[in-house]
């Protein structure tokens, strides 16, 4: 499943001719920062304008879901998919350390040191810094990612 | 419009299987007479291949009915990875409790997760109110 | 002024996972933000758009004289149906009790057509069953039937099923558990259990995949006519054999399927009789378990029961075949709306007699009703207590106060006026 678009996914949909209309060098140029959401797909002016590109664009517009708030991480929240099940809450590691009664107990978080935390039924991120994908020993944990049900986190 | 509303809409018969979606539970509890619950509930989720055979595009309207009723809901694709053909899905809710038959067999159970009906297009109908569906 | 109420929490009703840890904002008597509730459950606490106007005969009216008129009609009627109950206090239930016993009514709720079977076979012992807090402490096979909590009951897994951790499940649930998800489609929960953990079979067949399971645990070929992959059965009995502590949640695609329970018996027994397992049915409405365990205590009969000189039972006291034969001449509908949630074919009648509802909100039901009486949204502007899915009693605290009664004041009125 589409947890996570991949460059080169989305160079695949691209129209790969490298024409610089968007004012980039190359198509992968242009992918790596659509994936950063640095540029929108409707930057790629051909793939708009071009009727045998429509699938693809119609496609690419699926996985770059709109920005919603992006966190320093990079992290996601797409309220419009969260159903505040709390799966990432409790299953997120720096949650679990920081509030092992709580949060990594299935229950309200009674710590302010955790990351995760569901307010009116939507998932909001805090304390973003001690999120184990930043700062100088990060690794790529995908704890919050795979534990949700309707794939409303993203990290970009 | 073209020549194709003389000709009859290919009529499909399909098995109904309903289930439960948070979104639109949520939906209810804020308004049972709400656009977005009708947004979420009047839909009947198939197989791309009964779309296809169903000559309509995803987001069209389409009949379904059986001996027990008729509305009109949107059809959308299911987008499970697994095809089904034969088989479509409808949330729990009023517009899929019109079509559920009260032929229990004495039990007092109706057989909500399993109804047969036939789905065609509706030619661009509007989608049944909650309360035009009596 | 926003006041938090810190660590003073509150009971969710949105679903009878009744989740207990709920803090709340408030600004003057309204909810502003629910903290830790789902989606669906945010969505209950705070109340609908549309709330019921009190009325009789479409005219708005006080209280006292909706009361009255809605005992007038309980009273004349000859055989009156009294149902809903799934979403009132205990307390509410045992005064609808009361008013169906003194006038000789239908009695049922929504489990009728819901988890009935499976709760009265717990009740009655039939069936193994445990608590929640007991899943999350030791379960370490968790298999989902039919089920979908990821839509019906968001935070079943995070609070007790799969990913807490819990005394004898310390690891986490990567390495402390396995989720297995049985359905006739890759729902929501099935994304969660994974390929390997979700198995898919054709609708209506789950008594057959039971008696596949069964042969698998006795160490014969599972055979289905709908050629299910031996090796997965296989692969599927063996997780089971090894549990030291499993439980099954029954969903509605599992209860709907079965004709009776004796394929789901028989699984259970061979599965206690190779391991330990346990049952607990996803009941939807946040106290429907409550009003089998009250009507249980009262007559010996989880629901479908009518009043008279002596408590009748049976499928034909059913609020579907009630309806059908046309065999009630009034109707008391209690936080419950059967004109959305019963096929149309069975409730349409309800429109041809004398109809009222008690309920917060506006429903399709109460579009339809002689007499229409608000009251108090439970847990949040009216306390009680309500029974878990798993059979434990949970306390429910007032969060705000309202002009209007709760159910249960309203019942007792009633009752009085008879």
């Amino acid at each position: 499943m589409l947890t996570m678009a991949s460059v080169m996914e989305i160079y695949q949909l691209l129209p790969k001719t490298n024409c610089k209309e968007c004012g980039k060098s190359t198509c992968m140029a242009f992918a790596v920062d659509l994936l950063a959401r640095k540029v929108k797909v409707e930057d790629c002016l051909p793939l708009v304008r071009e009727e045998k590109y429509r699938a693809n664009y119609q496609k690419l517009s699926e996985i770059i879901t709109p920005v919603g708030d992006v966190t320093e991480t990079g992290l996601i929240v797409h309220e419009d998919k969260c159903i505040g099940c709390g799966n990432c809450v409790v299953a997120c590691p720096v949650n679990v350390a920081a509030d092992p009664f709580g949060a990594g107990s299935g229950k309200a978080p009674t710590s302010d040191k955790v990351i995760l935390k569901v307010e009116d039924g939507i998932v909001r991120a805090k304390n973003v810094e001690e999120c184990r994908r930043f700062g100088e020993n990060k690794i790529l944990c995908v704890a919050c990612i795979d534990t949700c049900p309707t794939k409303a986190i993203e990290f970009v | 419009m073209g020549f194709g509303q003389f000709l009859a809409a290919p009529e499909i018969k399909l098995k109904l299987i309903t289930y439960r979606d948070v979104f639109q539970d949520s939906a209810k509890e804020s308004s049972r007479f709400g656009e977005e619950y009708e947004k979420l509930s009047a839909v009947i989720r198939l197989d791309p291949k009964d779309i296809s055979k169903l000559a309509i595009k995803e987001g069209d309207t389409v009949f379904v009915k059986n001996g027990s009723g008729k509305v009109i809901v949107k059809a959308m694709k299911s987008g499970y990875e697994e095809p089904h053909p034969g088989i479509a899905y409808m949330v729990n809710g009023p517009w899929s409790n019109a079509l559920v038959p009260d032929d229990t067999g004495g039990t007092g159970v109706p057989k909500f997760k399993d109804i047969e009906a036939t789905v065609q297009s509706a030619k661009g109908g509007k989608v049944t109110g909650i309360l035009d569906i009596f | 002024m926003v006041v938090c109420l810190s660590n003073n929490y509150y009971v969710c009703t949105g679903c009878a996972l009744l989740c207990d840890d709920i803090e709340v904002e408030l600004e003057g008597s309204s909810l502003v933000k629910v903290h830790s509730a789902c989606r669906k459950g945010v969505a209950r606490m705070k109340g609908c758009e549309t709330p019921l106007e009190c009325a009789v005969n479409g005219k708005s009216t006080d209280t006292d004289t909706a009361i009255k008129e809605a005992a007038r009609i309980l009273s004349n009627a000859e055989n009156p149906l009294i149902f809903g109950h799934g979403n009132s206090s205990s307390q509410a239930q045992r005064k609808a009790i009361a008013i169906a016993r003194k006038t000789g009514a239908y009695l049922d709720d929504t489990s009728s057509f819901c988890q009935g079977p499976i709760i009265e076979a717990i009740l009655q012992g039939k069936l193994r069953t445990c608590t929640l807090d007991e899943v999350k402490d030791r379960a370490d096979v968790i298999v989902f039937w039919g089920a979908d909590p990821s839509s019906s009951h968001p935070r079943h897994m995070s609070r007790y099923s799969y990913f807490p951790r819990g005394k004898e499940r310390q690891r986490g649930w990567e390495e402390d558990r396995t989720a297995i998800c049985i359905d006739v489609r890759k729902s929501d929960t099935a994304e969660i259990c994974g390929n390997n953990g979700t198995y898919i079979i054709p609708p209506g067949e789950d008594a057959e995949f039971m008696d596949a399971l069964v042969s698998g645990l006795s160490n014969k070929v599972p055979k289905t006519s709908f050629d299910f992959d031996k090796k997965r059965i296989l692969e599927l009995t063996n997780i089971l054999k090894k549990a030291k502590f499993g439980v099954i949640f029954a969903g509605l695609g599992l209860v709907y399927s079965l004709k009776d329970l004796e394929p789901l018996f028989a699984l259970m027994d061979k599965l206690n009789s190779v391991s330990s397992f346990h049952l607990i049915p996803m009941v939807g409405q946040y106290n429907m378990r409550g009003s089998n365990h009250n009507i249980f205590e009262e007559t010996g009969y989880v629901n479908r029961v009518k009043f008279g000189t002596e408590v009748l039972h049976g499928p034909e006291y059913s609020v579907v075949e009630a309806l059908k034969e046309k065999a009630v001449d009034a109707a008391l509908i209690i936080g419950s709306d059967p004109l959305s949630s019963l096929p149309l074919s069975v409730a349409r009648y309800l429109t041809e007699i004398p109809l009222i509802t008690i309920d917060p909100c506006q429903t399709l039901t109460s579009s339809k009703s002689d007499v229409t009486i608000p009251c108090a949204l439970a847990g949040v502007e009216s306390g009680g207590t309500a029974i878990r899915m798993d059979g434990v009693e949970v306390e429910m605290k007032k969060i705000i106060e309202t002009d209007r009664l709760s159910d249960e004041e309203i019942l007792t009125r009633i009752l009085e006026a008879l």
